[in-house]
């Protein structure tokens, strides 16, 4: 009959004109909410979570989080959240269910939503969830509690200890092997062999030779590995009767050259020859230690540099006028920003590794060679995870790249 | 004995407790890195001295010996107290011996008398970092501008692969950064990107690799008094 | 203008041009810049120091806070001066052996997650997508994003086994090396590249700051000091060395 055809046709434009309201009445309320300390962390912050439903996985659905200090209320709005993602691996692990939960933190405790001076949490905490259609409440959770604390160990990061632990056991392992085995084979690294030929030129030219130990201090490790090297060019120079002069921009760095360069010429019967005013301070400032250095380069002339540590941008000020008076010049350096300046400056660069790699080769000592195969043992692994891992990413296994996987 | 011990025994207990520091997420853990830094800072503003005696030392013997160019060491010693007279004047005092409110005329002479001295914005010291300081590192950093013109036409001569793949990734980048390149031909910058994305990110993470590697194996050896040169003597 | 301005400015473009000079060859300008530079960044940081360091982190927390904790650093920057006395001078290695072990500490485990876990996550790609097909995407057309993660890979491989150190460089691991020494200079050729555009810019803000005090509200500072320059350079040349060929002739 046309007039229920005409009713009909009434309702379903009504029905389309008020679909937003079908679609909020298919809103649940939030399931499986949860709260607890957030783990791996210093305290101050308290996780909730609860789990991802189809029906409110929309960006429109707000949802609303209350709290409160006791578990009948006063209840105190806290946040609404929107678009909520689902991927927290470092607190759900990295299994499929981690996509399952949506995650939120609180750090502090509001008075309302718009309170500008929250107080931190400093006692256990109710709290519950409410999805909303943005001017009314449609459905809350269960009431959950929850107090934050200082966690003890960083659980996310056991990866990281365990390969502390390994590479370790590797190292001692490989330096044991090393006392049994002395004559461990190293290759030749041609920037470190010029060292001896650098100082004989440098001696028959009575020249004298310039080392600068990079611009970090003595906590930095290209710095200690650096002075662990003045100490052997330090020796050769005192065998060969010639000079050394060490520019410093550290106080603590020129006493510890000062230290180990005295210690060197005791070591090879020169005493006397050792001039404590040969390493000095110059300054903190950067580019003025890289002026006074350069003047230093164009009076005295040396016939050797050496570049030994850490460098910024005035690597190329310093390498570019040891060139041009015509030194022979070495450097190492773990910069990778300057390896390129000294490679195309320098006679001969040790790159990254082999600067951490010089102390063993100059001093030949089991213990020190041992720790080179170690190294190169892990390499070795290194290559195999990357081969391994690549070709199991490719079939779809993710094992590998996890383990390695840092939060 | 405990001389020689002392030292290594302090250097691995510092090396073991940092690296259990990283695993506690703690407020204790987080507040001892921040007090050791803290005290690493005061450590080293306490050894400047050192390095001021050390270069004082060394410009006060080129003027007593008559050696050449001891005027310069004149200069240096010139600017050095000029500094530290601007720097130190009244603003110290003040700091350590407050100004009473009752001899304060008004904010503005107040101002007027931290303007005068002292590090403040505004301050003579101020002035001589903005007028000195400031040129000369400007200066000195863009004199590296000329230094790598040279550098490129001393070591971009083809004379070996290497040398060659060193020039041709550089002259690829170069072009590929400005407009010049894309005008030439259209691949420029697609191979820039490839170069930058590709080759170079795998040399970079090897090196790095290596780099890490070496360093932890250094730290170790350190912490566990294998490499003992930073102490000086034998190992 | 203010005259303070004024001199700053002529202060500034005078010791620019200076440092300059360098470039031509070392000169009395240089060595005074150089020196100036010293004298003034020197003096700028103990101040800067005595501020920082000693009354805001030290004095003011020790007195007026009564933080006495910080009684132990101020004692170990203290005991570092006991190398000038022999008999006590092991006292100073001890404070060495506290910096360096905590650096070697704290550097291990940072180092292994960023150096080595980062870097592995980043590198741990399919070679291929299964779903596409080994070099073409759904649409067949070819694409290379497949081919560069091959190349990474081979580029790790070679690089690293060139830093091989217990192993000689022959046969399979020599052609090996050689491909890592060819992805790194690529890599060095690419950052050098990269690297000149930033350091050419900063020359051309340098340039541009003395373009704008050679300006008449600056009375012509840059000018009038760069024909100064110039003028006495060739005064010394000419005048000078002039004399001393004489000399030496006589």
């Amino acid at each position: 009959m046309p007039w229920f055809r005409i009713l009909f046709l009434g309702l379903i434009s009504l029905l389309g004109f008020n679909n937003d309201i079908f679609a909020q009445n298919t809103l649940v309320s939030p399931q499986d909410f949860t709260a607890f300390d957030t783990p791996n962390d210093a305290g101050g912050s308290v996780s909730l979570t609860w789990r991802v439903v189809p029906e409110n996985n929309k960006p429109e659905v707000p949802y609303l989080i209350l709290a409160a200090t006791a578990p009948d209320g006063p209840w105190f709005e806290q946040t609404t959240l929107v678009n909520l993602k689902s991927d927290y691996p470092q607190y759900f692990g990295l299994s499929a269910s981690n996509k399952l939960w949506s995650y939120c933190e609180i750090t502090d405790f509001k008075q309302s939503l718009t309170d500008d001076n929250p107080k931190p949490i400093t006692a256990t905490t109710y709290f519950k969830l409410a999805v909303t259609d943005g001017s009314k409440t449609l459905g809350f959770s269960s009431v959950v509690s929850a107090m934050h604390q200082g966690n003890w160990f960083d659980a996310s990061k056991i990866n990281i200890l365990i390969f502390v632990v390994i590479f370790s056991f590797v190292i001692m392992f490989f330096i044991s092997l090393a006392r049994k085995n002395p004559d461990l084979f190293i290759r030749r690294i041609p920037g470190l062999d010029a060292i001896e030929e650098a100082i004989g030129r440098a001696t028959e030219m009575g020249k004298p030779i310039l080392y600068l130990n990079g611009l970090d201090g003595m906590g930095s490790l290209s710095t200690i590995a650096a002075t662990s090297i003045l100490g052997k060019v330090a020796r050769k120079v005192a065998n060969y009767d010639s000079q050394i002069k060490v520019p410093c921009r550290d106080p603590i760095v020129m006493s510890v050259c000062q230290e180990v360069v005295r210690e060197a010429y005791l070591e090879a019967g020169r005493p006397d020859a050792y001039n404590q005013d040969n390493i000095f301070f110059i300054t903190d400032d950067q580019f003025a230690y890289a002026a006074a250095v350069d003047g230093l380069m164009v009076r005295h002339k040396p016939a050797a540099n050496l570049y030994m540590g850490y460098y910024y941008a005035e690597s190329l000020l310093l390498a570019e006028t040891g060139a041009a008076i015509g030194a022979i010049q070495i450097a190492g350096t773990d910069s990778i920003t300057q390896l390129p300046f000294f490679i195309t400056t320098c006679d001969y660069t040790l790159m990254g590794e082999e600067l951490y790699a010089a102390s063993a080769y100059l001093s030949r000592e089991p213990l020190q060679t041992g720790s080179l195969k170690g190294q190169d043992f892990t390499k070795g692994l290194i290559i195999l995870i990357l081969i391994l891992g690549s070709l199991a990413s490719t079939a779809g296994i993710t094992f590998l790249v996890n383990l390695f996987k840092t939060f | 004995m405990i001389k020689r011990q002392l030292p290594l025994l302090i250097a691995f207990a510092m090396g073991v407790i940092f690296i259990i520091q990283f695993f506690i997420p703690h407020q204790i853990s987080q507040d001892l890195l921040t007090w050791v830094n803290k005290w690493l800072m005061i450590i080293g503003g306490i050894s400047l001295l050192l390095g001021i005696y050390s270069l004082l030392n060394f410009h006060y013997l080129q003027i007593f010996r008559n050696k050449p160019g001891w005027g310069f060491s004149l200069i240096m010693f010139f600017s050095f107290l000029i500094s530290v007279v601007v720097g130190f004047t009244p603003s110290l005092i003040n700091v350590i011996l407050p100004l009473p409110e009752s001899s304060v005329q008004s904010a503005e002479q107040v101002k007027e008398w931290y303007r005068i001295t002292g590090l403040k914005d505004g301050s003579s010291l101020d002035w001589i970092f903005r007028h000195g300081i400031t040129p000369l590192s400007a200066t000195m950093f863009s004199i590296i501008g000329f230094f790598i013109a040279s550098a490129a036409f001393r070591a971009f001569r083809a004379r070996s692969l290497e040398a060659t793949l060193l020039l041709l990734a550089a002259v690829f980048i170069m072009l590929g950064q400005t407009p010049l390149g894309g005008m030439l031909w259209s691949g420029i910058p697609d191979i820039m990107t490839w170069i930058l994305s590709t080759p170079n990110t795998a040399a970079k993470r090897a090196i790095l690799f290596g780099i890490a590697m070496g360093s932890i194996s250094f730290s170790l050896k350190i912490i566990f008094g294998i490499e003992r040169a930073y102490l000086g003597g034998k190992n | 203008m203010d005259n303070t301005v004024l001199l700053g400015v002529w202060l500034a473009v005078g010791l620019t041009l200076f440092m300059y000079s360098f470039l031509y060859k070392d000169n009395v300008f240089f060595r005074f810049g150089e020196h100036v530079y010293l004298g003034i960044s020197i003096g700028y940081i103990i101040v800067r120091v005595i501020f920082n360091n000693f009354i805001n982190d030290l004095y003011k927390p020790l007195v007026e806070d009564r933080d006495y904790i910080l009684i132990i650093p101020a004692l170990m920057g203290l005991a570092l001066y006991t190398r000038f006395f022999t008999r006590i001078a092991w006292v100073s290695r001890v404070i060495f052996a506290f910096i360096v072990g905590f650096g070697a500490g704290l550097g291990i485990p940072r180092t292994i997650a960023g150096g080595i876990f980062k870097q592995l996550e980043g590198v741990l790609m399919p070679l291929a997508a299964i779903k596409d097909g080994f070099f073409f995407n759904a649409d067949g057309n070819f694409t290379l994003v497949n081919i560069n993660s091959l190349i990474i890979i081979v580029g790790i491989t070679s690089v690293l086994v060139y830093f091989f150190f217990s192993v000689e460089h022959k046969g399979v691991v020599k052609s090996v090396s050689r491909v890592g020494i060819y992805f790194v200079m690529i890599a060095f050729g690419a950052s050098f590249g990269y690297t000149v555009m930033g350091r050419m810019s900063l020359l051309i803000g340098r340039c541009y700051d003395l373009i704008e005090f050679s300006s008449p509200k600056y009375y012509y500072a840059s000018i009038v000091l760069l024909i100064m320059l110039i003028l006495v350079f060739i005064i010394y040349e000419v005048v000078i060395k002039k004399g001393e060929v004489l000399k030496t002739n006589e």
